[in-house]
Parts: structure tokens; sequence; C-alpha cells
């Protein structure tokens, strides 16, 4: 309710503020670039920063965990787990770029998880090594949820007491490639590198040979945030809850998964604004720039969409089958943010000249 | 306020001017040039610029096409499983999508250390099948599996090794290309003698139920089998087996046009490429291997998933071209003409009037393609005969969407095995019937040159 308030009041300012401002209003748009150029460091670039440093935490508490398996490690270990996803989710609202194009989002996020082949290869005597995921292609085999079955176990009561040998090579093997994946993926947007894919972004419309206009890059931009919006209402809770059937969840032995869609939405909500730690320009300030009541429709459907989702008070494999109101009213929540986010594409088409 | 009176002025100028003139066929002139996929395009020049649906499905396309595009993108495990099960036991990939990265192009290997992943080797040995296809090789059948689920074998593991050659244009700027050689190791048994092989790359798979929409009559009408016009090109179609309704077709799908609709398309990628059965081909790709599992548990998919699976490739829209008033790209739309690219990379082309698909119903597109078979020069060749197509005959690939490749897919490896390091490579590799138009375009200035590239990206 908080933020529903606030974006009235913004609203009524920003009605305001248009009011007495309407003869310069050209003066102080803010320019398409400096919001790509913010974009691209305020967000994306702290997000895949912070996953790889998350990563990095992560595979030093899986280390330790299999040097001394107490509960207390363990303990740690599936936290920071959890802050990894989290920052890999909050990544999710701009899968364009390497990403996408060098394969690394199926290759540490795939599920559901391959009892099957998990079990074979627990039960066989091949030393699991990173190097051995990285020749994997079944992906299923590699990434968060593999991790995620061994930490918590398949019913999500694991003992520390409980890991075997083999599961913790394994899991350390998991540490190791996440944590090379995430590391690979901020170096390619890594300003000091001469082919990151930084530049191709934020030279749009000037010499990049990925966006001839930054008409292009925004529509990326905003196409991505749409795209995690349907992704999440029309496939990660649409499947389950369609076929009410919880193996078909995100993120099943953590119970991780309603945190999982949440992040999806804060990543949209950080390209909204422009900010992930630091704050900067967002689509936000180019909406401001022409249409005030689009602003405050988005703000009020992205925090809509979350306060929708915090309403399932159980782990979604459960509220698929015991809340499927709260479940309903979440999907619905969210494609209406969807919704609003697809009125961002014509404004674009029709605004972005610079 | 000046704007719209020059285009009310210069709208009343068409009008005059169609008034005083005969009727005629539509001309590429008369057509907004942006609409690729006629009424199924999409505006998007970003990464997900072919996995739009439709704009105008219905509602209950729609929903049809979110269950295929769930199913094309997922992943697959090992038999029994309670869902997506059946994998293997031998395969190339476990899922559409992680060969179709984002629905478009693979690509081979960066190098030798990296292994195949969206692209795959087929195999035989020379002679036919019973339908007059590929010849399959004993124990390997007519596709290389290189990997197989846990504790089986794969077939054989495939390097890729490339030679270097070099040429110049007429200005004196040199070009090098790199011809690739695909070797078997540690194959699971001995390959048998005169085994041929050909590396194939996933193509993209928008736009292929507007191609599928094309008449079969149209086909025929581009095709020119003994070259009456003397123009050097002697396009003709493939015939090749329907599996669905037992008849021999036109084939249109596949690097050698060897498949003839989406939905066989489909069922033979899941079959061969990730060893999932359908009612369409319900035998396991390692049947009479070693690999094979003896769980008879044929067939794994549901026919309702194969065919979301198909209307999902069937509906995904065509992106729209980008650029087309700036003048280097008109410059090179000249040259694409005057070079006579346009001879088998057919512009333009009209769909089929088809009531049960309103949607790719008589509609014109811009697919860049004929569908016809073409011998283009024996340094194209892979000497592997499929069908009707001999060892250097391959189909026209549409070219429609080919300039988002580098942002789509990361990549710019064209060609059926990925050969062509870029647009440029790409055409000198066209010899045989493509050998003028290769001719013509190694005469062109630096300026020129980059013109057609231009509009080739535009596309």
């Amino acid at each position: 309710m908080k933020n529903a308030d606030l974006s009235l009041l913004t609203l009524a300012t920003g009605l305001l503020f248009a009011g007495c401002n309407k003869g310069d209003e050209t003066n102080n748009l803010t320019p398409t670039s400096e919001i790509i150029t913010s974009l691209s460091s305020n967000v994306i670039v702290a997000t895949y920063d912070d996953l790889a440093s998350k990563a990095y935490q992560l595979e030093l508490s899986l280390e330790t965990l299999k040097a001394n398996p107490t509960t207390s490690n363990l303990e740690n270990a599936r936290q920071l787990w959890k802050e990894t996803r989290s920052a890999w989710e909050q990544s999710e609202g701009f899968l364009f770029g390497p990403v996408s194009s060098e394969d690394i989002d199926p290759g540490i996020d795939t599920w559901p998880v391959n009892f099957l082949e998990l079990d074979s290869l627990l039960a066989s005597s091949t030393t699991i090594t990173p190097q051995y995921l990285a020749g994997l292609t079944q992906d299923a085999l590699r990434g968060f949820h593999p991790l995620e079955y061994i930490l918590w176990g398949q019913n999500g009561n694991k003992l520390a007491s409980e890991l075997t040998e083999k599961e913790m090579e394994y899991m350390v093997a998991l540490g190791a490639y996440i944590r090379d994946r995430t590391s690979h993926l901020s170096s390619r947007w890594d300003i000091n590198n001469s082919n990151s894919f930084r530049h191709e972004f934020e030279k749009a419309g000037n010499g990049s040979s990925a966006y001839s206009t930054r008409k292009d890059a925004m529509l990326e931009v905003v196409s991505a945030m749409q795209g995690i919006c349907e992704e999440v209402a029309d496939g990660k809770i649409e499947e389950p809850f369609f076929a009410q059937d919880p193996s078909l969840e995100e993120s099943p032995f953590s119970g991780n998964s309603i945190a999982d869609f949440t992040n999806n939405m804060r990543s949209i909500e950080n390209m909204y604004v422009g900010k992930y730690a630091s704050d900067g320009k967002g689509i936000q300030d180019f909406v401001k720039n022409y249409n005030l009541s689009l602003d405050a429709e988005i703000t009020q459907k992205i925090a809509a969409a979350i306060a929708a989702l915090q309403n399932i008070t159980v782990p979604f494999g459960e509220a698929i089958l015991t809340q499927p109101q709260q479940v309903a009213n979440a999907q619905t929540a969210i494609r209406n943010l969807n919704e609003s986010l697809e009125k961002l594409t014509p404004l674009i088409q029709q605004r972005v000249t610079d | 306020m000046f704007k719209p009176f020059f285009y009310s002025a210069f709208f009343l100028l068409l009008l005059s001017a169609t008034s005083c003139s005969k009727p005629e066929a539509l001309q590429e002139e008369d057509l907004d040039e942006r609409l690729s996929g006629g009424s199924q395009t999409v505006f998007d020049a970003g990464s997900g610029a072919y996995s739009h649906p439709f704009p105008n499905l219905s509602d209950r396309g729609n929903f049809n096409h979110g269950v295929g595009d769930i199913s094309f993108e997922a992943t697959f495990v090992t038999a029994p499983a309670p869902i997506h099960s059946g994998l293997g036991p031998i395969f190339n990939n476990v899922s559409c999508a992680s060969c179709h990265i984002a629905d478009g192009r693979g690509r081979p290997p960066l190098n030798p250390s990296e292994l195949l992943s969206s692209m795959l080797v087929r195999i035989s040995i020379p002679g036919e099948n019973p339908h007059g296809g590929p010849n399959p090789a004993p124990g390997f059948g007519g596709q290389l599996q290189q990997r197989g689920v846990f504790g089986k074998p794969a077939e054989a593991d495939v390097v890729i090794t490339y030679t270097n050659t070099q040429g110049n244009f007429s200005d004196g700027t040199s070009y090098t290309l790199r011809k690739p050689t695909i070797s078997l190791e540690n194959p699971y048994i001995p390959l048998p003698s005169g085994h041929l092989l050909s590396g194939r790359v996933a193509p993209p798979v928008f736009g292929m139920g507007l191609l599928e929409a094309i008449d079969e009559m149209t086909i025929l009408g581009l095709s020119d089998e003994f070259d009456a016009n003397g123009d050097g090109i002697s396009g003709r179609p493939n015939m090749v087996w329907d599996a669905v309704h037992g008849k021999k077709t036109i084939g249109r799908f596949g690097w050698k046009a060897g498949n003839p609709s989406v939905l066989q398309q489909t069922a033979g990628a899941y079959n061969e490429d990730m060893g999932i059965t359908s009612f369409v081909f319900p035998t396991e790709s390692s049947f009479g291997q070693t690999q094979f599992d003896g769980l008879f548990d044929d067939y794994e998919l549901a026919d309702s998933i194969l065919f979301a699976t198909t209307f999902y490739t069937q509906t995904l829209a065509v992106p729209a071209r980008r650029n087309t008033d700036d003048p280097k790209v008109k410059k090179g739309k000249q040259l694409f003409k005057e070079a006579n690219c346009s001879g088998c990379h057919t512009p333009m082309v009209r769909t089929g009037t088809n009531i049960a698909f309103p949607e790719a119903s008589n509609q014109i597109i811009f697919p860049y393609t004929d569908l016809l078979l073409h011998d283009m020069g024996p340094e194209l060749a892979d000497n592997r005969p499929e069908f009707l197509a001999n060892g250097q005959e391959w189909r026209t690939s549409p070219l429609w969407g080919i300039g988002l490749t580098e942002l789509v897919n990361g990549h710019s490896n064209y060609l059926h095995d990925g050969r062509a390091r870029n647009l440029l490579e790409a055409i000198l590799w066209h010899g045989g019937e493509g050998e003028k138009s290769r001719e013509y375009v190694k005469k062109l200035s630096q300026a020129d040159r980059e013109a057609l590239i231009a509009f080739l990206k535009s596309i």
C-alpha cells in the first residue's frame, strides 16, 4: 500500500510539475544516450558484477562445506545459493547480448532437474570436475538446480551429515562452473575488454554493429522487460499451475520460486528506474519526458505484481494446489504489468529520434 | 505543418499517375518492402526479433503458440521421468531451443576444444534408401549422434579442421576463405567404408509457416530445370518422401530441401537430434545399435506436443526490414539485382490461399528464396545426395532476417556448415549456378561491396 500512495504522490507532483513546465518541456528531456549508458553501468554491469562476486562466495562456501560438512556450513552455502540466485534472477529482465547469444542462461539455469542422470552420475566412478561439466551439453546436469538438489535434497530437508563424498565432489564442481560462467558473463560486459558487448550497447546509433540506432537499443531493453514478464506469467507460473504439477516448479527443493519470480519483477523495476546498487537514469526518465500517466501506471503495476507475489504465503509448489486464488491473482498482476510495458514500444518507436 | 501537406500532394500525384495507367499485377515497388512477412511482420530489431508470434493470431492460436513455445524450450531427460522423458539414448542436443538459440541460427565450434552444440553431422553411404533418400550408414543411421546418455557410448566425436585459401577482388583486396574438413574420432564401432559426411548448422526457424504456405505451383513456376531463359540458373524442386502421408512430394525445408513439411521437419528433429520418438517417426534412431535402450516405450512424444511445437515454428513472425531508406542500402539493393542474386534468392513471393490457415494465406512475403535446388559447384559441395539433390546441389536459403543474426546469435557464420565467417565470405563461396553472380561481386569497388552487404544486413 505504501508504494501505491507514493506513486499517487509522484503523480500529483508530476502533474504539478508538468503544469508549470509546459513552456520549456523540450529543454529538460533526458537524452536517450544518457539513459542507455546509465542502464548499462548502473543496472546491467552492476547486476552482473554482483552476480559474479556472489557466485565466487558461493563457490568458497561450497569448498568450506566439503572440508567440514556441518549444519552451519550447509546453512551458509544455502544462504549464498539464494543470494547468487537473487542476483541472477534480477538479471533476467535483460536477457539480451552474450547471456543469450552465448547460451549462458540455459547453461546455468535449466530445470527440471534430471534425477535419473543425476543419480547415475553420482553413482558412477566419473570424477566430476568443472571441466567435465563444461564438456556436458545436458544443461539439466549443471547450474543452479542440480546444486539446489544437492544442498536441499529432494524433499528440502537434507542434513549436512547426509551429504555423500560424491555429492560434495559434484557440488564443488557445480560451484566452480557457476562461478566460471558468471564471471565470463561479467567480463563480456567489462569496459576494459575490447570486444565487450558493453561497447556495442552503449554505442547504439553511434557505430555499434549490434544496434544501428538508439531506438533499436531502447526497443531491445523494453522487449526484454516484456519478455521476462511473459516468461514468469505464461511459463514459470502457468506451466505448473495449469498442470497442477509441483514437479514443474523452477526452484522446488529450496522453496525459492516465489523469491525467483519476485526478483524477476525487481529486475524489471531496476531497468525501469535505472538502479541496482546506485541510482541512475532508467526507462522511467524517458517515459517521464512524454507520458506521466504511463509512468504512474507502470510504477503502480510493478508494485502490484510484487505485492501479489508476496501474498502467496506457502512455497509455490504447494500454492498451486492450496492457494490457487493467490497464484491466479499474481499471474493476473504480472500480465497487467506486461500490458502496460507493451505501451512502451510504440512510445519509443514514435519518440526516440536522437 | 509542411510535411503533411507534402505527403498529401505526393499522394495526389500518385493517384493521378495511377489513374491513367493500366491496372497491372502488383510490382515489388508498390509494396512496403519492410513487410518481409506480409501481415505477419514484426517490428523488432532486437535480440528477440526471431521469437515473436504472428501479430494477428487468434486467441486460440496464441494459446497454442504459447504451448508450442514451452515445448520448444523443454529440456528432455532420460527415461523414465515424469516429464519430458525419453532423451537419447544417443542424441545431438536436449531441446529444440539449445540448437535454435533464440529461434535463430547455429554455428560450428569456435575452436577445436569446443564441442558441437548448434550443429550436427549427417552421415550416409552411397546409394539410396527405399524411398530414394540417403542410404543410412550401418550402425550410424542417417545422422551422427555425438552424445549419449549416461553410460551409453556416443557414435563418434566430431572434429572439424579448416584449410585456408586466398583470393583477390578485382581491386586487389585479398580475402581468405576457410574450408572445413569433418573427421570422426573414437567411433563406437568401425565406420563403414566410403561413408559420406555433411555438416549442418541449425537454421533459423521463423517464417516457416509462410514458406510452407507457398503453393506448389508457385514453386514449380519458379523452377527452370533446363535453363530455358539462358541465365545460367536452372533451379529445380526436390521431390522427397512425405512420411506423414506416405507419398512423394515437393521438398521445402532443410539445407537440401529434404523435408516436405514443418510437421515432418519437427518430428525428424525430435527423432534424430534428441532421440524422441513420435507417431511420424516411431523408431528410435539407435534401433539395431548397441545403444538401443530396449524400453519399447515408443512413441515418447504426445501428438499434441508434436503439433504444438510444429504450430509454434509455423507461426513465428518475420522481422521487418530495417533502414530501407538509407541510400547505401538502396544502392546495395540495386547491386543485388544487377548481380542477379535475385535469380535464386527470389525477393517477393505470394503465398497460396488457404482458408484453414488464414494468417499465412495469400500473403505477399519477401523471403529471398525460390526454395529450389541449385548446383553450387564443387567447392561448396558436400558430395552427399539427398533424394533428387545431388552432392553439389543446395536449396536456396531464405535471406529474410539474416541481418539480425549477429545481434540475436552473437556470430556471423553462414552457409550449411557455417564455413563463411561473414556475409561477404558467404557470397564468395557461391560457385556453379552462383558463379556469375560471385564474379560480378568480385569486380565491385570496395564502396559497392559495402553497399551490397549493407543491403543484406537490412533484410
